[in-house]
């Protein structure tokens, strides 16, 4: 009993120092470093909400990023893989898919770089799982600020979008300015990027001379009711930068109901969506630079029923970001991880869907780009600022 | 003292309160018959919701009906009590009715498995897009308001038939023959099998009467809260059965006062303590801790006396 117990005992420090010793020595230089035959076809991973809660938006993302490879397949000699996985943004288990997901990603050697996540909190809750692979990831839509300004990541994580300093710029401008209000009601959803841009649009609102108030609801919760209820009646606009549609549309509603759906709601761009659009006219929003008349736009709308689906659109930039960084990498028919890493961040689109050149500032930002303010029009939205 | 806002914010706990009611009346009815935490219950609730759903979809939609919005709305309930009802039986004979002279820990056990086996099932049968009520289109476009109190058609709706069922349950447990039956089994399930009671067939009744009222609740959720999704049992159950416990489980009368309770608490915590929406569920659970403390069998519980 004694003798085996002690076998059992060795055994198990024996696994633990083998699996923790395989996972602590390696650097995420050394990670990336593997050379890969790149051969005919080249895998991208993509991190995205496939389903749960933000899965209509995710859904977007995954159609723009397909019909990047479906494109470049068509033309090109070397063909491109995508291999999908599901974060389930939002979900009742937080960032615990995203892990998963990332970390499969990440095991899977053919993988060179990544698009996504689509969430700033999934970026930050998957950071040390793509890093510690070596592999660089450009989102589509993740915008807290302090992304790419904590350092974390320089090198590893670039963003297709303009970050929230821009974007709350954009809204806090719109609101002193054309809307010229006096009274707003800031409701964040106490992930890192609603806080974050909630933040930034409060202090900007304040410094206007607008009188704010602030609140924040949890994600996983339905009944807005008793928040509704603390909203004053004389407030000209609530703001909510959150990134759950379905979460946007309930809130509206239940505005309604209560008698104040008077008061304009105005989200952000997690919240572009037409479930959102669907419940009034006195509903705004902010969206990333996106140019309608771009032929790639044009073309997507022909193959998919007149819908441009525009929350996904920089997610195509992103994938042809990491699929013009592999091209380059693979030129000799060897790539590893950081040489992938590296040609994302030297990446030079003259033209591109955003309607400006994209290139990366050394921490991972966009270069330029500004965003839009919508209304509601017949449950579109439509641009105003 | 603003009146408006904590008139507001009494008809949002009402409200939800009678939601969560009607959930821990289920949660109650099954351990005081069988001494059982079916912590499937909240997703019996969920299945509610779904199918309120796909009643009125059935039926041509929120917009524009094929019939009357009052005659859907009623299918609504109609379908979701008897379905959930039907699902709460065949869930007590495959899962727990097997395990009844099991370590209690068991039927515990198969109760977590089911709760995960419903919310998967629901999210591979019907997605993990969220499902819109839009009662807003079918009943709730008129909000009525005495002075600054502001209600609509599903909260009144939602409010009226909580106390209804309530009263029915009541009724059924204090003056029929199944309800003198489900007393007796709950009392003594040995003793009552004795005397000639159909113990399994009253376990089944109970069964059915708790999860028909979960599916109404969920039917209730989704009339005035907006939307449905696959993992709504998993908060809604856990917050239906502390409205139990608090007020002491295994009571009818008490669930009905722990679930008004809770949901007026989450309520005014939300309107007037320090951060409240966001940390309501602290504020929840920290009472239910304090009422446990204070009184651990409940409010309206009775100290189990253990026979020797």
């Amino acid at each position: 009993m004694k003798k085996s117990f002690l076998a059992l005992l060795v055994a198990a420090v024996a696994f633990a120092a083998a699996g923790t010793g395989g996972a602590s020595t390696q650097s995420p230089q050394a990670a990336g470093r593997a050379l890969l035959t790149c051969g005919k076809t080249r895998t991208i991973g993509l991190l995205a909400p496939i389903t749960g809660p933000a899965a209509s938006i995710g859904g977007l993302q995954v159609k723009w990023a397909q019909y990047y490879v479906s494109a470049y397949n068509r033309t090109h000699s070397t063909k491109f893989k995508l291999m999908k996985a599901d974060t389930q943004l939002g979900g009742p288990n937080g960032n615990a898919e995203a892990l998963k997901s990332a970390q499969s990603i990440r095991g899977n050697a053919k993988v060179l770089a990544v698009v996504g996540p689509a969430g700033s909190n999934e970026v930050k809750g998957t950071t040390s799982v793509l890093k510690g692979g070596g592999l660089g990831w450009v989102s589509g839509s993740a915008t807290n600020t302090t992304l790419t300004t904590d350092g974390t990541r320089t090198g590893y994580f670039f963003r297709t979008v303009p970050p929230d300093s821009a974007q709350s710029k954009s809204v806090s401008h719109y609101i002193i300015s054309t809307l010229k209000l006096k009274k707003v009601y800031i409701i964040d959803d106490q992930e890192a990027y609603s806080t974050g841009l909630a933040d930034e649009v409060e202090a900007q609102l304040k410094a206007g001379g607008v009188d704010t108030t602030r609140d924040g609801v949890s994600q996983q919760q339905s009944d807005f009711s008793s928040l509704i209820a603390k909203i004053p009646r004389d407030t000209q606009l609530v703001y909510i930068p959150w990134q759950l549609p379905p979460k946007g549309q309930a809130f509206g509603q239940q505005m309604k109901q209560a008698g104040k759906g008077s008061i304009k709601l105005m989200g952000s761009d997690g919240l572009f969506d037409p479930l959102f659009s669907g419940v009034g006219s006195n509903v705004y929003d902010s969206f990333f630079p996106v140019q309608p008349a771009d032929p790639v736009i044009k073309a997507y709308k022909r193959t998919h029923g007149g819908s441009g689906d525009y929350f996904g659109a920089p997610s195509y930039v992103a994938a042809q970001v990491v699929g013009g960084a592999i091209d380059r990498a693979c030129k000799d028919g060897k790539a590893s991880r950081a040489e992938v890493r590296r040609q994302i961040a030297k990446t030079k689109l003259k033209s591109t869907l955003l309607g400006l050149p994209v290139s990366f500032t050394k921490g991972g930002d966009l270069k330029g780009g500004a965003f839009g303010i919508y209304q509601s029009k017949n449950g579109d939205f439509a641009r105003v600022g | 003292m603003n009146w408006s806002l904590f008139f507001d914010l009494t008809v949002s706990g009402l409200t939800l309160g009678s939601v969560y009611a009607l959930i821990a009346l289920g949660y109650s009815m099954v351990y005081g018959i069988l001494k059982l935490l079916n912590f499937a219950h909240g997703d019996v609730y969920m299945i509610g919701a779904f199918i309120g759903w796909f009643a009125l979809h059935g039926l041509g939609g929120p917009i524009s009906p094929d019939v009357g919005a009052w005659v859907v709305t009623t299918f609504m309930f109609l379908a979701a009590m008897l379905g959930c009802g039907l699902l709460g039986v065949v869930i007590e004979r495959f899962a727990y009715r097997p395990l009844r002279n099991a370590p209690r820990i068991a039927p515990l056990i198969s109760a977590l498995g089911v709760s995960f086996f419903l919310q998967n099932s629901a999210l591979l049968l019907f997605g993990a897009a969220f499902r819109d009520y839009d009662s807003f289109d079918l009943i709730g476009a008129r909000t009525r308001h005495v002075g600054n109190v502001y209600f609509g058609t599903p909260q009144i709706l939602t409010v009226s038939g909580a106390i209804v069922l309530m009263v029915v349950l009541t009724l059924v447990v204090a003056r029929t023959t199944v309800g003198k039956a489900m007393r007796a089994t709950s009392f003594d399930r040995e003793a009552a099998a004795m005397m000639g009671i159909d113990v399994d067939r009253v376990i089944s009744v109970t069964f059915f009467l708790g999860s028909a009222l979960a599916g109404a609740a969920g039917v209730m959720f989704g009339l005035v809260f907006g939307q449905v999704y696959h993992y709504m049992g998993f908060i809604a159950g856990l917050k239906g059965f502390t409205a139990a416990v608090i007020g002491g489980i295994g009571s009818i009368p008490g669930a009905m006062v722990g679930g008004i309770l809770v949901g007026l608490l989450e309520s005014y915590a939300t309107g007037y303590l320090p951060q409240g929406s966001t940390f309501q569920n602290l504020y929840v659970f920290a009472f239910l801790i304090i009422v446990i403390l204070l009184r651990p069998s409940g409010l309206l519980g009775r100290a189990a006396i253990q026979k020797v």
